[in-house]
């Protein structure tokens, strides 16, 4: 009959403390993998263990961010904001597909003709509303699935609406900018969008107070293709809302919004219970 | 009654349509069960008290805070949760990333915490196995156990549950009793729900609702009481019952007065129920 060995008490106690040499280490674990006795006699602290396990379950389970994600939290966005951020309906991959698309469209065109003007206007005029349905298509019942879900959570409203507002803003402008720097002819003038789509974004902030984020952002579109044609058929000046003399008036309004934000910031969404 | 939730004379309009009507009820710790036909009232009473609706009168206290009252609403839905008729998802995302995504809303910032959570309710609804399974591709009664999951985040104290059992098939309900029932122990629990046998088995606190008002508001017994002496076991189907139907046995259960021949029968809470919606109910062969 042949004696097994089990480390005696002194030895595994020691083993757990962490008070032996790396030989008698790797013999004691040797035998505590295969003898369940002496796994048991090892002593453990049941919080540190629980907690151990529960970061191996975590890293196990917890699902692999996606590209958007990565990069904002590498940009040093907390990692909760970022997921919040990158579940923005408007950030879908099939309206990102569309704007770059129509982006990619109006720098081909600009290019081909040589720098038509007609087609710069066309580009200057589309811009400033791209953003904005962004916005729009960011928050509220009608354009978000899980709208019934989340808004009985206390980040529904205003903190959302904003969070969203800013991701689809950044998101639009960085393409829109990309593709202003691809488009021929001088810069300040490719440029002339900035301002009118900063100042159509912030309204649509401002005007969400009073109005659903989708009718909101559809009557500033309207009323912002209305101007153009206005300058065009009336003033007989196309290119009259894109003008350096314009641009004062759209700094001035931007200032202006971003006060009447700030003082009804929290109001922002006056829709979100209806 | 120790009353967590008040609602006083609420009223709401869609257009020309009087939803709720001077709807009244309190409500203690525990599972209150609101019943009521379809267009009763029942889902946007919910949706009011869920915060997601704003009434166009009368008053709710939940947990002592009003949610007409914008800083007391934020308090009250991070102690709140809430299971829509209609919840819908972002077909995208895996079970955990939902229900991960629905606890950042909730404020669970630190992400151990978060998970920790994620799991638990994984857990509760018996989804651990579909974690990483994209919701698109789940059945309607794993997205209803989905839907309840969600709502179960962050412990809240006051759990709004609007037809929960839609989609679930009888184990599942059996268990989603069992659940209920042991939450209801320590907190407040209102749920919607056309099963009266999900009243009978859960709930020790019943409303009925009707026409935008409430009708009835008592134990599961005083709704099957209301029917006490109204409920009659007969051979021949008699003519003029409030409500009648052939019985397995091949005999006519019948509710309302007592017809040639009749015996009475123990009234159940259907019958209550049935009763009390007396003319919008009809005669069934």
């Amino acid at each position: 009959m042949s004696a097994v060995w089990h480390p005696p008490a002194d030895l595994v106690r020691r083993y757990a403390t962490g008070g032996l040499d790396p030989v008698q280490v790797m013999s004691v674990e040797a035998h505590i993998a295969r003898c369940p006795r002496c796994r048991a006699a090892v002593p453990y602290e049941e919080e540190w263990l629980g907690a151990a396990w529960e970061r191996i379950e975590d890293v196990v389970d917890r699902p692999r961010p996606g590209p958007g994600t990565r990069l904002l939290v590498r940009a040093g966005v907390p990692e909760h904001t970022a997921r919040l951020l990158t579940a923005t309906p408007s950030l879908t991959r099939a309206w990102l597909v569309a704007v770059t698309a129509v982006l990619a469209f109006a720098v081909v065109a600009a290019r081909v003709t040589a720098g038509d003007p007609d087609v710069l206007l066309a580009f200057l005029v589309v811009a400033p509303v791209l953003p904005v349905a962004g916005i729009a298509l960011a928050y509220g019942r009608p354009v978000d699935p899980a709208y019934e879900l989340h808004a009985a959570t206390p980040m529904a409203g205003t903190r959302l609406f904003l969070l969203r507002a800013v991701a689809v803003l950044s998101v639009a402008f960085a393409l829109t900018g990309a593709a202003t720097l691809l488009l021929p002819g001088p810069l300040g003038l490719s440029a002339a969008w900035l301002l009118p789509a900063l100042t159509l974004g912030l309204a649509l902030l401002a005007l969400s107070g009073r109005l659903p984020p989708l009718l909101a952002g559809s009557l500033l579109a309207a009323g912002w293709f209305a101007v153009v044609l206005v300058c065009d058929g009336t003033l007989h000046d196309r290119f009259l809302p894109f003008h350096p003399a314009s641009q004062p008036l759209y700094g001035g309004a931007v200032l202006a919004l971003l006060v009447l934000i700030r003082l009804r910031h929290r109001r922002l969404i006056l829709g979100e219970r209806r | 009654m120790n009353a967590t939730v008040e609602i006083h004379a609420l009223t709401k309009r869609f257009g020309r349509t009087t939803v709720l009507d001077h709807a009244g009820l309190r409500i203690g710790p525990g599972v209150t069960g609101l019943l009521g036909p379809n267009g009763a009232g029942k889902t946007t009473l919910l949706r009011c008290l869920a915060t997601t609706l704003a009434p166009d009168g009368g008053r709710i206290t939940a947990l002592g805070l009003d949610p007409a009252r914008r800083e007391q609403r934020t308090a009250l839905r991070r102690r709140l949760g809430y299971l829509p008729q209609d919840p819908g998802f972002y077909p995208h995302f895996t079970v955990f990333e939902l229900l991960d995504y629905v606890a950042i809303l909730k404020e669970l910032t630190d992400r151990a915490r978060r998970h920790r959570q994620v799991r638990r309710v994984l857990e509760e609804v018996e989804l651990t196995d579909r974690a990483r399974a994209k919701v698109r591709t789940l059945s309607g009664g794993m997205r209803q156990r989905l839907a309840l999951a969600q709502a179960l985040l962050a412990d809240p104290e006051l759990l709004v549950l609007d037809e929960p059992t839609v989609g679930l098939d009888p184990e599942q309900r059996m268990r989603f009793r069992a659940l209920v029932s042991r939450l209801g122990e320590d907190r407040t629990v209102l749920l919607s729900t056309h099963q009266t046998e999900d009243v009978a088995a859960l709930c020790d606190h019943v409303v009925v609702m009707a026409g935008g008002g409430v009708v009835f508001d008592g134990t599961p017994r005083g709704l099957a009481e209301v029917a006490a002496g109204k409920v009659w076991i007969c051979d021949e189907p008699p003519a003029g019952a409030v409500l009648r139907w052939r019985t397995a046995e091949g005999r006519h259960r019948v509710v309302g007065e007592r017809p040639a021949g009749a015996v009475p029968a123990e009234p159940a809470i259907e019958d209550g129920y049935l009763l009390l919606l007396g003319a919008r109910a009809k005669a069934v062969a």
